[in-house]
């Protein structure tokens, strides 16, 4: 909504108040403004003329060479339009000056004249699209002034930013009310209240939906001369960033901003059968060609305004070609009316179009306001278009219903904003902008709602009033009392934050990717046709096609974070993201949410670390695999003998299609599956923009969360010495390092308390086809310390057992 | 003789004062200040001066010998200071950089969220979590938002059906949770929102944080309250608050909350569009039509209810001036927070 001060003006007296007071009263009454302009600054340097004399130019027949009073001085202008002649107050730009568009005014000769300045026309100062002439001021105009002061244009525009909940605001008058309410100025209003009778001879109104129209009015106004609108009337319009376009429109406009009372004016001489019915189509009536030109599709529940034949206007949302206003209309029926919100919210919506109407219509226009805006739009029309105005008219009202009368509970209102109210203050407030309160009994009053507050129906609005009045800054900031129950917590967000933690501790960043993906990613990814990964939630109403359908895996999201990241020359990428995926269910209802924990590997192992320390090599399968070993150990799931976690290497079953099936890992605790581990083909790497390889695990978080963590209990710490056994043995290159470790474990031999892989070698003098294994055996025993006869009989045992399963001999140290 | 003794002086210094090898140093001292050295050489004729001089010309040799000896001193430090030698030789480099292991980066949005959390969490809220994907019911009717309300237009909501949607706020939380649980109930529900709305400021993705309170007689006042710890906390400083009057169809009153600009203090700038205030979040006093849809009596029960945007309040405090940069997880972006 926007007004100006001048015209803030005419309906409270904010003088003495500067403009960012009133905007910081309007912005604290919760009508915030948005911006606030001088208006017209590119004109300020421009001075009213008088043209003395006009004489033809010696050289071209359509020029005049004029002299230009300005205050002492006297101007020598060339000017070619028309209507310059002796005589004329005008607006001129001197030499020096800019006009809007960047044209810069210069001192010149035209056809060997001297020429100091320009006379301008309303299309030159961007006033209008006039340029058959230079502008013609009153002949009252001083000259020597400055042009916008003289003509009313200096002027400051204020933009409200309007919540949904204040169409009475939609209008200067409204806004004037609240200023007037919170400075205790009074509110001046251009018409009194006063009844229209329903008496036309000239004109009938029908009303056959009712339920969508609660009120209907109208008035004719015989022979009115259109053509364009006094100065003021433009002016205003145009401050405000309304175009003028003829008087009668014109006004309908105005009234709207004043009164907040969207308005129609019909051609009278284009209604059929002199009549007026508001009804929904009748069969047959698919489209309709409004004012606009364009023909809109309407369906069956469109309300329409008709004459006695044929629709003639889009009911509250926008009038028809039909029937418009044109240069040769003589007689105008005016309609000011209230209709159903949602009706004329659901036409808006289908056709498409928002109006100034349709916006005021949606919200509620005061059904008590009818009448005054229409009288006022028929004083303002006859004046300027001329014309008689029917006294009689129509006002079609269901039945004018009483103010709606509430009750406010004094305590409980002071206890709801914290702040001690008597029945007095609380009346003074409401009262200050058009409510009436009245006592009710000790603890309650009785508050009339005026009509234009269409959002007041309940006591909970008026102690918003109440509080808003008050002032939200002037209410005290205390604290709650305490309540120190203990509510219950969702462990599997502290699972989510540790998890979080550690993979930052192991060097992963975090990324959060958008919750919708395209639907080509699982394309790219080459999933199976009745991969469930396929199964989209689909968006209706998608922003574009790469953001269609709810993701249902996170891998896609990382792969184009390290395309990204890439590309801008990071090439060590270690990502990692914790977020829902999505599966749709039963039509119609909410779909799966599952929370996974992705991440993607990429490029050097240790990252941006100085390469003085750290060597340069590239991540591989077992830095993905060590992540998630790490995440579950830390996690302390590693040691669940019910759902022991497994590292599997799938054969064929199992392996991903976007993977590389020798790098490819599932992961299981027990007999669940809690994802995968994997190189990511190169060739659907490409498909993605990437050409390093990647590699990547995606887990189901929410079974990680399922699964019991070991608890953490303390055992003795060992007393006596361990012994450090290395084996190297060489075997076939098929058995794995795994079989070895856990062949190791199946001796059962009690003093062994640990053993692992220190060393992997194949070539140099290992005979193709082997390799070199070597593992290093920890043996303890808890009662004694271990003799070297005690480990030399373990560990025999131990290099036997592995010799004779493997077939492996050992290797000289 | 005490004519020798300074000339004697004003040679060593200048000599001392042309030094720059090291290795002449030694030479030096010989030749001046050693047993057989210069000074020594006229010390020895001191027998030679008158015995009434006697006293006075040797304390004279004597303060020159000293200062001449102090200077070398200097001049021995100083030159030798900056050759390695000796043990220098194998002392390490400390100034090398420090072999640091290679840890990630919170996204600066977890991190905004968390320590949002934490905040509320202190002051005794629990934190609920819900479904990103809502039911219209939950979105907008049990919010009091009815279809074809103008509210709605607030909402530029992505349908996955006629009836599901994906949540635009954080607030169907609050119907879920007090369907679910009786007062005094303190929650925060912090999660993923989803307009379709996209450019600069606006990511069809962001993150809110929903917090309510509900017991009896809670009031304006405590929401103030609770809402200036929040932001003290969260900027670290105690900065001025303005509770504006606004609409939001599930509270009434409804309140946006405005801090002084961190950016120019309050004086108007770019950021604040010359106005001093940054909007950080949406309140009010639960309305009590959402009390009788949960089933509260609204004359027993008040409470209040906040929204705030995480990305919002991350872009204030860290200065990042494109909203679109939290989902592009830049490494360049993500390691500065």
């Amino acid at each position: 909504m926007k007004l100006t001060r001048n015209w803030l003006q005419n309906y409270v007296d904010i003088e003495g108040i500067s403009t960012s007071e009133l905007a910081d009263h309007l912005t604290m009454l919760g009508l915030e403004v948005d911006s606030v302009e001088n208006l017209y600054q590119d004109l300020s340097d421009l001075k009213t003329g008088h043209i003395v004399t006009a004489k033809p130019h010696p050289d071209a027949d359509k020029l005049q060479v004029c002299e230009v009073q300005i205050g002492e001085e006297l101007h020598q202008i060339v000017c070619g339009a028309p209507n310059a002649r002796a005589g004329l107050n005008v607006v001129v730009a001197l030499p020096g000056i800019t006009l809007p568009g960047n044209f810069k005014i210069k001192k010149s000769k035209v056809r060997g004249i001297e020429s100091a300045g320009m006379i301008c026309s309303e299309r030159e100062l961007g006033l209008s699209e006039d340029h058959t002439g230079i502008m013609e001021l009153p002949d009252d105009v001083q000259h020597g002034q400055s042009f916008i002061e003289v003509m009313g244009l200096a002027d400051t525009m204020i933009e409200v930013d309007l919540t949904p909940n204040r169409p009475d605001c939609a209008s200067v008058i409204g806004i004037a009310r609240e200023i007037a309410g919170i400075t205790g100025r009074e509110l001046m209003v251009p018409v009194k209240d006063r009844e229209v009778a329903n008496t036309s001879k000239k004109f009938q109104i029908d009303i056959e939906s009712p339920e969508l129209c609660p009120r209907y009015a109208a008035r004719l106004i015989e022979g009115v001369k259109i053509g364009p609108s006094p100065w003021w009337l433009r002016r205003q319009l145009k401050a405000i960033g309304l175009r003028p376009i003829n008087n009668v429109v014109d006004v309908t406009n105005y009234v709207m901003m004043e009164y907040g009372q969207p308005l129609h004016a019909f051609d009278f001489d284009t209604l059929a059968g002199g009549k007026i019915v508001v009804r929904v189509p009748r069969a047959g009536e698919d489209t309709f060609i409004t004012l606009d030109a364009v023909d809109r599709k309407i369906d069956n529940e469109t309300l329409l305004i008709c004459d006695g034949e044929k629709p003639v206007a889009l009911a509250g949302v926008m009038g028809g070609m039909n029937s418009e206003v044109t240069p040769q209309t003589v007689n105008v029926l005016l309609e000011s009316a209230c209709f159903n919100s949602v009706s004329i919210r659901r036409t808006a919506r289908k056709v498409n179009l928002a109006t100034d109407a349709s916006y005021r219509f949606e919200r509620g226009v005061d059904p008590g306001g009818t009448i005054n805006a229409m009288d006022r739009a028929v004083q303002l029309l006859v004046e300027i278009a001329g014309g008689t105005a029917e006294d009689a008219g129509a006002d079609c009202f269901g039945g004018r219903r009483p103010m709606n009368s509430l009750e406010l509970k004094i305590s409980r209102t002071a206890q709801l904003i914290g702040i001690e109210l008597g029945y007095d203050r609380i009346a003074e407030l409401l009262q200050s902008i058009g409510f009436i309160c009245k006592p009710k009994d000790e603890d309650t009053m009785w508050v009339l709602c005026p009509t234009f507050r269409v959002d007041i129906d309940r006591e909970a609005d008026l102690v918003e009033e109440v509080a808003r009045l008050y002032g939200y800054n002037n209410i005290p900031t205390t604290l709650p009392g305490a309540d120190l129950s203990y509510p219950e917590q969702d462990t599997r967000r502290f699972k989510r934050a540790d998890a979080t933690r550690m993979l930052l501790a192991i060097g992963f960043s975090e990324a959060i990717n958008y919750s919708f993906a395209s639907a080509k990613h699982v394309d790219m990814l080459r999933l199976d046709a009745d991969d469930t990964r396929r199964q989209f939630v689909h968006l209706l109403n998608p922003l574009s096609e790469d953001q269609a359908v709810m993701r249902t895996m996170l891998l896609p999201g990382l792969l184009e974070n390290v395309k990204r990241n890439i590309s801008f020359q990071k090439t060590a990428v270690k990502l990692f993201e914790v977020g829902k995926v999505f599966r749709p269910l039963e039509e119609n209802s909410q779909p799966l949410e599952t929370s996974h924990l992705a991440g993607v590997l990429c490029g050097s192992r240790h990252g941006e670390a100085s390469p003085l320390y750290f060597k340069a090599e590239g991540v591989d399968i077992l830095d993905a695999k060590g992540a998630v070993e790490y995440l579950l150990e830390e996690m302390r799931l590693t040691e669940n003998s019910t759902a022991p976690i497994k590292f599997v290497h799938p054969v064929e079953e199992g392996v991903e299609k976007f993977c590389d099936s020798d790098y490819s890992l599932l992961v299981f605790a027990g007999d669940t599956l809690l994802g995968m581990i994997g190189k990511v083909l190169p060739d659907v790497l490409r498909s993605f923009g990437i050409k390093h390889d990647v590699y990547y695990f995606e887990l189901n978080f929410d079974n990680i969360c399922e699964l019991q963590a070991a608890p953490r209990s303390f055992s003795s710490l060992p007393v006596y010495p361990s012994v450090k056994r290395d084996i190297a043995l060489v075997v076939p290159v098929t058995v794995s390092a795994g079989e070895l470790l856990a062949k190791v474990h199946e001796s059962r031999e009690k003093l062994i308390e640990s053993a692992e892989i220190f060393d992997v070698f194949q070539g140099g003098k290992i005979e193709k086809g082997y390799k070199s294994v070597a593992v290093s055996i920890t043996y303890r025993s808890a009662t004694k310390t271990l003799t070297e006869k005690n480990v030399e009989k373990a560990h025999t045992k131990v290099v036997k057992l592995l010799t004779d399963t493997f077939g492996g001999s050992l290797r000289d140290a | 003789m005490e004519q020798e003794l300074h000339s004697l002086a004003a040679e060593a210094k200048a000599h001392l004062e042309s030094l720059t090898d090291p290795g002449k140093l030694e030479d030096f001292r010989i030749r001046y200040l050693g047993r057989k050295g210069q000074f020594s050489t006229i010390m020895r004729q001191l027998g030679t001066v008158p015995s009434e001089d006697r006293p006075r010309v040797g304390q004279l040799a004597n303060t020159m010998k000293a200062e001449l000896e102090a200077l070398f001193e200097e001049k021995r430090s100083a030159l030798l200071s900056s050759a390695p030698s000796g043990k220098d030789l194998t002392r390490p480099d400390l100034t090398l950089p420090g072999r640091r292991p290679q840890t990630g980066r919170l996204h600066p949005v977890t991190r905004v969220m968390n320590e949002a959390c934490a905040i509320f969490e202190n002051l005794g809220f629990s934190v609920a979590e819900g479904p990103d994907v809502e039911h219209d019911y939950y979105n907008f009717e049990a919010l009091n938002i009815p279809a074809h309300h103008p509210a709605r237009d607030m909402h530029d909501t992505f349908y996955v059906s006629e009836s599901i949607l994906l949540r635009t706020h954080t607030s169907p939380m609050q119907a879920r949770i007090m369907e679910t649980q009786q007062p005094p109930l303190r929650v925060i529900a912090p999660g993923k929102v989803y307009r379709c709305d996209s450019d600069i400021t606006h990511t069809p993705m962001f993150h809110q944080l929903e917090g309510f309170l509900v017991d009896k007689k809670v009031s304006f006042a405590d929401l103030k309250g609770v809402l200036s710890v929040f932001t003290e906390k969260m900027f670290g400083k105690k900065l001025d608050l303005r509770f504006r009057p606004s609409f939001f169809p599930f509270t009434e009153p409804s309140a946006e909350v405005d801090i002084a600009c961190v950016m120019c203090g309050g004086k108007g700038c770019r950021v604040c569009k010359k106005t001093g205030w940054l909007e950080i979040l949406g309140s009010g006093m639960i309305d009590p039509e959402v009390f009788k849809m949960v089933g509260y009596d609204p004359d027993v029960y008040s409470g209040f209810a906040f929204g705030l945007g995480i990305e919002r309040i991350a872009m204030l405090k860290y200065g990042i001036d494109d909203i679109r940069l939290f989902y592009e997880n830049d490494l360049r972006f993500l390691s500065q927070f």
